[in-house]
This record gives C-alpha cells, structure tokens and sequence, in this order.
C-alpha cells in the first residue's frame, strides 16, 4: 500500500478519499468535534449516575460521619447542615450548579474543601502515572520489537514466559515482595511505605516514588510488550512488507519504517488503556505503599460515604477518561492513513477492542 | 478477601525470613528503650490506621480515632486519664460535687496557657462545655455530658465554674464521661482555621494537617506540665493499611504504631528494631441480643445463648490468646464491681434444656457482625451448633453497620474496641449501652428495676452506697441483660526501640502519651 502521499495531502489540504474539498481543515476535524460532543455529554451521564449510585449506597452519611454514639437529634441536624432532607432533583441540581464552578463543597468526612483533598491526590497520582508510562512505553516498544524479531526463539520463549509469570502475579505480592527484597529485609536500602511530605512536590521526594513506580511498571509491561510483540510479528508477516523485502529494502529499514509505526496503532490503544487504568488510581500500589492518590482516595469517601468527595473524584476521571480516549483516538487516525483521510473515520469505541486485537491497522 | 491474603503472605513472609534469623517469638514487655533519661528534641512519629476514615481536628466532635488521637495532642482537658482508667485531674486543681451529685464544682490551676498565649480561664471552661453540648454543632460526643444544665453554667471567679445538672437530678459520671472529649479551647476556636488548644503540641500552620496522610505538630513551650512534652515535633501519620503499617515500622519510617492486629504480632521479633507493648484493657468484645424482638425476647433464650459461648475458645481463636474472657460484665476495674457474681462458663445441655423450655427444637438466627468481629462470630457460630442453635453470619460494612438500622439489628456483634468507651467505668459504660438514657441501646434492654437502681447510682456520689446499688444492677445484667460479653482485648502496640517512655498501662493509651513519649 503507497499511501504515503495521500497521507500528506489529507493532512494538509483536507482532501478525503471521494476527492471532494474538505476546505482547509482537516477531513477528521468534524468528527473531532462530534466526538467532542459526545464526550461531554457522556460526562454529564456519568454525573447523573455517580449521584444516583451515591444515594442508593446504604447508610445514610450523617451518620456514618458522627458514628453508632451519636443521637437521632444530631444526625438530624447535620443532615439538615449538608443539606441531605432536600428532594433529591434538588440535591442534584444544587451539585451541578456549584460543580459547574468547580465548588464540590465540604468533604463530609474531614470538613475541608473537596477540590483541595482531589487536586493534592490528583497530582500525585498524576506524577506517578506520567513516571510509569515514561518507563513503560519505551521499554514495551524495545523489548517487543527484539522479542518480535527473535520470534519464537529461545529468548523470545524464556521473555515470554517470565512476562506471563508477572502478569498472573496478583499486584500485592509484587508491592510486598519488592518491599521485603529492597526496604525490611534483604537490602533495605528504600523506604518501605511513601509516606510523601505534602507540603512538597512529589518530584522532590524520588526515593518515595521507586517502588510503587518499579510495581506498576512490572505489573504493566507485560501487557503492553506482548501487544507491541504481536502488532510487529503481524506486520512483518504482511504482503506489502514481504515485497519490500523482495524490493531489497534492508531489514533495519523494513523494521523501522514500516513494521514498527504501524504496529504502533494498537500499542496506542493499550497505552490509552493503561492510562485510564492508572488515573483510576493504582489503589492496591496506593494501598501497600500507603502513597497518597486518587484510587484510595476514592475508595475511602465511598466507605465514609462523602459524597462531595466521590463526586469531584468520579466527575474528575470520568473527564480523563474521555479525554484520553480522544486522545488516543487522535492520535490512532493520524497513524491510520485509512482513517486519517476519511471524510467520516469509523473509530468508535467498540471497534476499539478490535482494533487492539487485530495487531495493525493496514 | 485480598486483605486478608496480602496479610497472610506478610505473615508468611516474614515469619520465613525473619524467624530463620532470629528462631524466637515476639519480643514482649521489655523495659523502654533507649535509656530510662528523657531525652529532648527530634520527632516523634505514630502510625494510625482508621479505616477509612481522614477525620478532623475538632476537640469536640473528633469523628473517629485518629481524629480523637489528634485530640490527645492538641488539647488538655480538666481530668485525663491515670494508667488504670481513673480520671486524674488536669488542668482543673479541684472538682466536687454535692451531695445529691446535682452540682459540680471546679477549678483551673493557676497560670495556665493555650497554644497561642492568652490565659485559661472560666469563661474558656464554660465555651468550651457549651460548644461540645451545642445541637448545631452536632456532636456525637454530646449527648454523654446532656445531663449539665447548659443555660445555667456559673462562673464564680476567674478559675471557678459551678455546673449544675438539669432537672435536680444526679449525674457523678461528669469526669469519666467529659474527659475524652472536653478539650478546653478559647472563645475564638475554629476547628479548621484556629484550632487551639492547651495540649502537649501545637499546630503551626493549618496545612501542617493533610487530612487522611498526616498531622504535623510542634511542641507547646508552655504546656502545664513543666518540661514536658520532649520532642520538637510530633507527626500523626494515617495509614489504609495494616500491613504496611508494620513495614513502615520495622524499616524506621515511624517510631510508634498503636493498637496492632494480634496476628501481626509475630511479625515483630527481637532484633527487628521493635518491641510490642502489651497493655491489658477492658474494652470488652460481645454480642448483643435484642430483647425486644423474638426470639431474645424470652430471657431463657437470652440465657441459653450465653451458655452457648465458650468464652476461652473465642480468646484464643478470635483474639489469638491476646485478651481474657469476660462474665456478661463490662468494667471489672471499676471499684463497685461485683466480683461475687460467678463466672458464666459454656455449656451447651444447659443451654440446649432452656431452649426446650422457650419452645425451640432448632434455633435459626442471624448475627450482623461488623468486619472487625467476623471471625469472632463465626467461632461462635461454630460452637453454638453443638447444641443445636444454627447461626447465620451476616457480616456488613461498617457504615452499614453502624447505620439507621444499627439499634435493629437482632443479633448482631459488639464491643468496646475502637470506640469511645473503651475501658470506662461502669455508670460511663452504661451510658453508652444498656441504661436507661443511652443513645446506642442495641440490645433495648428496659429493665424498670434496673433501670431504677442505675438511676439511683448515678447520683450517688458516696462510693460504699454506690456499690450497693451497682451490685445489685449488675446481678440484673447478669441473670436478664442481653449482652453476651464474651472477652476483654489487649491493646498492642508496636514501639520503635528509639522510643523511651513507653509502658504498659491497663487501657489503650501508651501510644497516645505524648507528653511522656520520646525519641
């Protein structure tokens, strides 16, 4: 397939396949826009379920916050104070206007703003997700293409072996393991929990960040390296790099230039996916290393029933996980020549799954 | 589930690897660590796990433990509490009441300071018990001290405050029930921007506390006991997680980790640069019986099912061996405890003829047990099956738990532990269980006799009259009452080696001395 010219032209010129002008942006600029659209909307559905889901936990939270001790009368009055023997519309609405403002109100639980506890934990957990996929994806990207083409080889066969063994490895004993191996009892050369001072960025305090970083990258890798591995192997195995060969292009040229970007394709899905999985917080690494994000976080204001909280952090990743769906998605049709110059890119989310499991996207 | 796994595998881990090295048991009861001569300056850092929970700095609605702990060093009461659980006076010199325990009288010590220098004086007094009993404030913590007239408090001098009680009645559990949560504060208090107090440390900057990671505090140059507290600085750290609690531990990532699991014990060793305190408590561990509902209603039943406990198979299973069994009683320190009563001991027959008797072959009953007694009920499930009763275990969450539906439960799980009475007296206790004015009665126990002699009790302040009526509630109790109070818990906690001034004491407090702690 030539298509490196179009490629240009779609991208510049705004041209789709059927030769009608797309004026001067871009052909997949309106379905950007449309999918724009459908990602707030699909944030305001989240924010319609995450306050029924909220409301439907059993317990009421006046009295979780004041506990078993505490008398009717003052369950009462403090949920008079929060605002809880309103009708639930207008809870709702009320929750909506001020989120609009980004005024989540009190943490039920600690009477401090909700938006102070999500932007500290958030950026935490922001850190560490940007420190693991800085490690991950290079080293997913190097490792598959080396196992790709030692295909079925001896390294190829022990490489995928052990990774198999570290994706079945529950993501505790992996924590506990490297906090036994290199914090209390082997070579305890690293703090065992990351008990960060938050009065300081976590970037300053790197001891704290090895561990849970070394967990989730392990725990991660695996599956990014084998989806690198197979998008590479699947390409090589294409007609159109079979003729290269045929044409003399060199081996190095052929992996580079052409096998690898368009293994690519899939390997950005997975990356997405990753993503999402850690700006849900990595609650067990979170757990076991007691490092302050967003996942325990969460989970904690759903035990205490804070609604405040749950819903500037469920408002919070439902946002990021648009966000970097679209991103990923963008980032696929500008690989995808196919797609990229499409009048309409048929990249839905369905076909997401799909997309990963082909291998490529030639 | 994985909680429970991750915790095994430490355990197993740790057993491995440690044990191999040492070949010993846990390290227990030692004297304290690093010389018996105060020393001054560092920081001393405790490690507190409180569920889910981030909790506050209010001195009168701390929700939860940690935020209680917080409290303990933050602000100074009026009495604080002796080793043994006596209220001991504290900033107060003196504290009496009448003869019909109507009115109490009480005094400050002279020259005392809060945190940002202004003097103590009544009128912070009678702020702050009218701040801890406002209904707008909303403190679960209120209704202990509802009995005091609060429109009516008097200020007699500069020191002196008279609190009378409502209604002419008698009310001689004014310290035992004031002291956990009747930090002194100034007029100007505010929980999240002010919150000063008179206690052992003090908070600097307001973001020196980051709810749910940790508290930073700075010694109070003027706390009223003089040369006290000994480190420069205090930090309150919150964990999730028990297990990474104890690694922090035992890698020097904290000095001090309170109220430790009895199966992490063995994870403690000799040589791990870590002891474990045991502190033998009365905080008692039962399960409730509802009276008003069948079939606990009948008093056989109720009786039947305490004979259904072995009491020592539920320390030694549920407590791992780490407590001592109980008589349906709670508070044995108390000095009008009745210790003629005899000890109740399993036996299913027994038991099996009094059901025969309240009409029922096979029993079937649910127990609602919270997360920290599941096991606790299913040990007890197990044994209550010899005689024929089939027990259900049903455990629920906590929030679930302690829910509206918390005082309808029919059977369900209960205790002391992790609550704000652990360890009291006996009239305090009562108070929060099973007498007449208690806000948390699950077991609606409404004995009119009992209910009368507790009355009685409460407003007499002569300790021999007082005994005489406690006895003869607690026969109640005993022969009707519908808790089953199965055992009494230690507290262990784990003490770095760095950390001197830490003894064992017959409550759950080592950990929470901080004016007697350092490093």
């Amino acid at each position: 397939m030539t298509s490196q010219p179009f490629t240009r032209r779609g991208l510049l010129i705004g041209e789709d396949l059927e030769g009608r002008v797309a004026l001067t942006v871009p052909s997949w600029l309106p379905w950007l826009l449309r999918r724009l659209l459908v990602g707030v909307a699909t944030v305001f559905a989240i924010t319609i379920i995450v306050f029924a889901a909220t409301q439907a936990l059993p317990s009421d939270p006046a009295r979780v916050i004041l506990g078993p001790e505490a008398t009717e009368q003052a369950v009462a009055v403090l949920r008079g104070q929060l605002g809880l023997d309103r009708p639930l519309p207008v809870q709702y609405a009320h929750w909506l206007g001020d989120a609009l403002r980004f005024d989540f109100g009190r943490s039920l639980d600690s009477d401090v703003e909700a938006v102070s506890i999500v932007r500290d934990r958030f950026g935490n957990s922001l850190v560490l997700m940007l420190l693991v996929l800085a490690v991950t994806i290079p080293l997913s990207l190097l490792l598959g293409v080396a196992l790709a083409v030692r295909r079925d080889g001896r390294l190829d066969r022990v490489a995928m072996a052990g990774l198999i063994l570290f994706k079945a490895l529950p993501g505790f004993i992996l924590a506990i393991g490297l906090i036994l191996i290199f914090a209390t009892n082997i070579l305890p050369v690293l703090p065992a929990v990351s008990l960060l001072d938050p009065s300081r960025s976590p970037l300053a305090q790197p001891a704290y960040l090895v561990l849970p970083t070394v967990t989730l990258v392990l725990s991660i890798l695996p599956f990014l390296v084998r989806l690198v591995r197979a998008g590479v192997i699947e390409v090589l195995e294409a007609d159109y790099v079979a003729a290269a060969r045929l044409r003399g292009l060199s081996e190095r040229r052929l992996l580079w230039r052409h096998a690898v970007p368009n293994a690519l394709v899939p390997t950005v899905q997975g990356i997405a996916m990753t993503a999402r999985v850690l700006l849900g917080g990595a609650v067990i690494v979170e757990v076991v290393f007691s490092y302050p994000g967003l996942g325990s976080a969460l989970n904690s204001a759903i035990e205490m029933r804070d609604i405040p909280v749950i819903q500037a952090i469920t408002l919070l990743q439902a946002g990021l996980v648009v966000l970097v769906n679209l991103l990923a998605d963008i980032v696929t049709v500008l690989l995808t020549p196919r797609l990229r110059t499409a009048a309409r890119p048929t990249l839905k989310p369905g076909s997401r799954a799909a997309w990963k499991l082909s291998g490529g996207g030639t | 589930m994985i909680e429970l796994s991750r915790r095994h595998l430490l355990a197993a881990a740790g057993a491995g690897g440690l044990l191999a090295l040492t070949g010993c048991g846990p390290s227990q009861d030692k004297a304290t660590g690093p010389g018996l001569v105060p020393r001054r300056g560092g920081r001393l850092r405790l490690g507190i796990v409180d569920g889910d929970r981030s909790g506050n700095l209010d001195a009168h609605k701390p929700v939860g433990l940690g935020s209680t702990i917080r409290g303990f060093a933050l602000y100074a009461k009026l009495w604080e509490w002796s080793p043994v659980m006596t209220p001991d006076l504290a900033l107060a010199e003196f504290a009496e009441v009448n003869d019909d325990a109507t009115l109490w009288t009480i005094r400050l010590k002279p020259g005392l300071e809060f945190h940002n220098g202004k003097s103590i004086t009544a009128d912070d007094v009678i702020f702050s018990i009218r701040r801890l009993t406002d209904p707008q404030l909303a403190s679960p913590y209120g209704s202990l001290v509802n009995q005091i007239d609060r429109d009516n408090l008097q200020r007699l001098d500069g020191r002196t405050v008279r609190i009378p009680v409502r209604d002419g009645q008698g009310f001689i559990a004014l310290p035992d029930t004031w002291t956990n949560f009747g930090g002194i504060v100034p007029a100007d208090y505010h929980p999240v921007t002010n919150p000063v107090g008179a206690g052992p440390y003090k908070l600097k900057n307001p973001g020196d506390y980051v709810p749910g990671q940790r508290a930073l505090f700075t010694r109070f140059e003027n706390y009223f006991k003089d040369g006290k507290p000994y480190a420069d600085e205090l930090e309150i750290i919150e964990f999730k997680d028990q297990t990474s609690r104890i690694a922090a531990l035992l890698s020097g990532q904290i000095d001090l980790a309170n109220a430790l699991l009895p199966e992490q014990v063995g994870l403690i060793k000799p040589g791990s640069g870590a002891r474990v305190l045991v502190s033998q408590t009365n905080g008692w561990q039962s399960f409730d019986m509802n009276t008003s509902v069948a079939p606990f209603d009948d008093v056989r039943v109720r009786q039947a099912f305490r004979l259904l406990v072995d009491r020592q198979d539920l320390v030694d299973r549920a407590l791992l061996g780490q407590g001592r069994i109980a008589n349906d009683l709670y508070s044995p320190h108390d000095p009008t405890f009745d210790r003629s009563i005899p000890q109740r001991t399993y036996d299913p027959a027994a038991a099996r003829r009094l059901l025969d008797e309240a009409g029922h072959g096979v029993l079937k009953v649910e127990l609602v047990a919270s997360p920290a007694a599941a096991s606790a009920a299913l040990v007890f499930a197990e044994q209550a099956k010899k005689a024929g009763v089939e027990i259900t275990v049903r455990k629920v969450d906590n929030p679930t738990f302690t829910g509206p539906q918390r005082l309808d439960w029919g059977f369900s799980s209960g205790g002391a532990m992790g609550s704000g009475m652990l360890g009291l007296s006996w009239i305090p206790t009562g108070l929060h269980t099973d007498a007449p004015t208690s806000a948390g009665n699950k077991t609606h126990f409404r004995d009119p006799e009992f209910a009368r002699l507790f009355t009685a009790a409460l407003a007499q302040p002569d300790l021999e009259k007082r005994k005489a009526l406690v006895h003869a509630a607690q026969r109640i109790q005993h022969e009707r009452g519908g808790m089953i109070i199965w055992g009494f818990s230690n507290t262990l906690d784990g003490i770095s080696d760095r950390v001197g001034g830490a003894e064992a004491e017959n409550s759950h407090f080592p950990t929470w001395r901080f004016d007697k702690l350092w490093v």
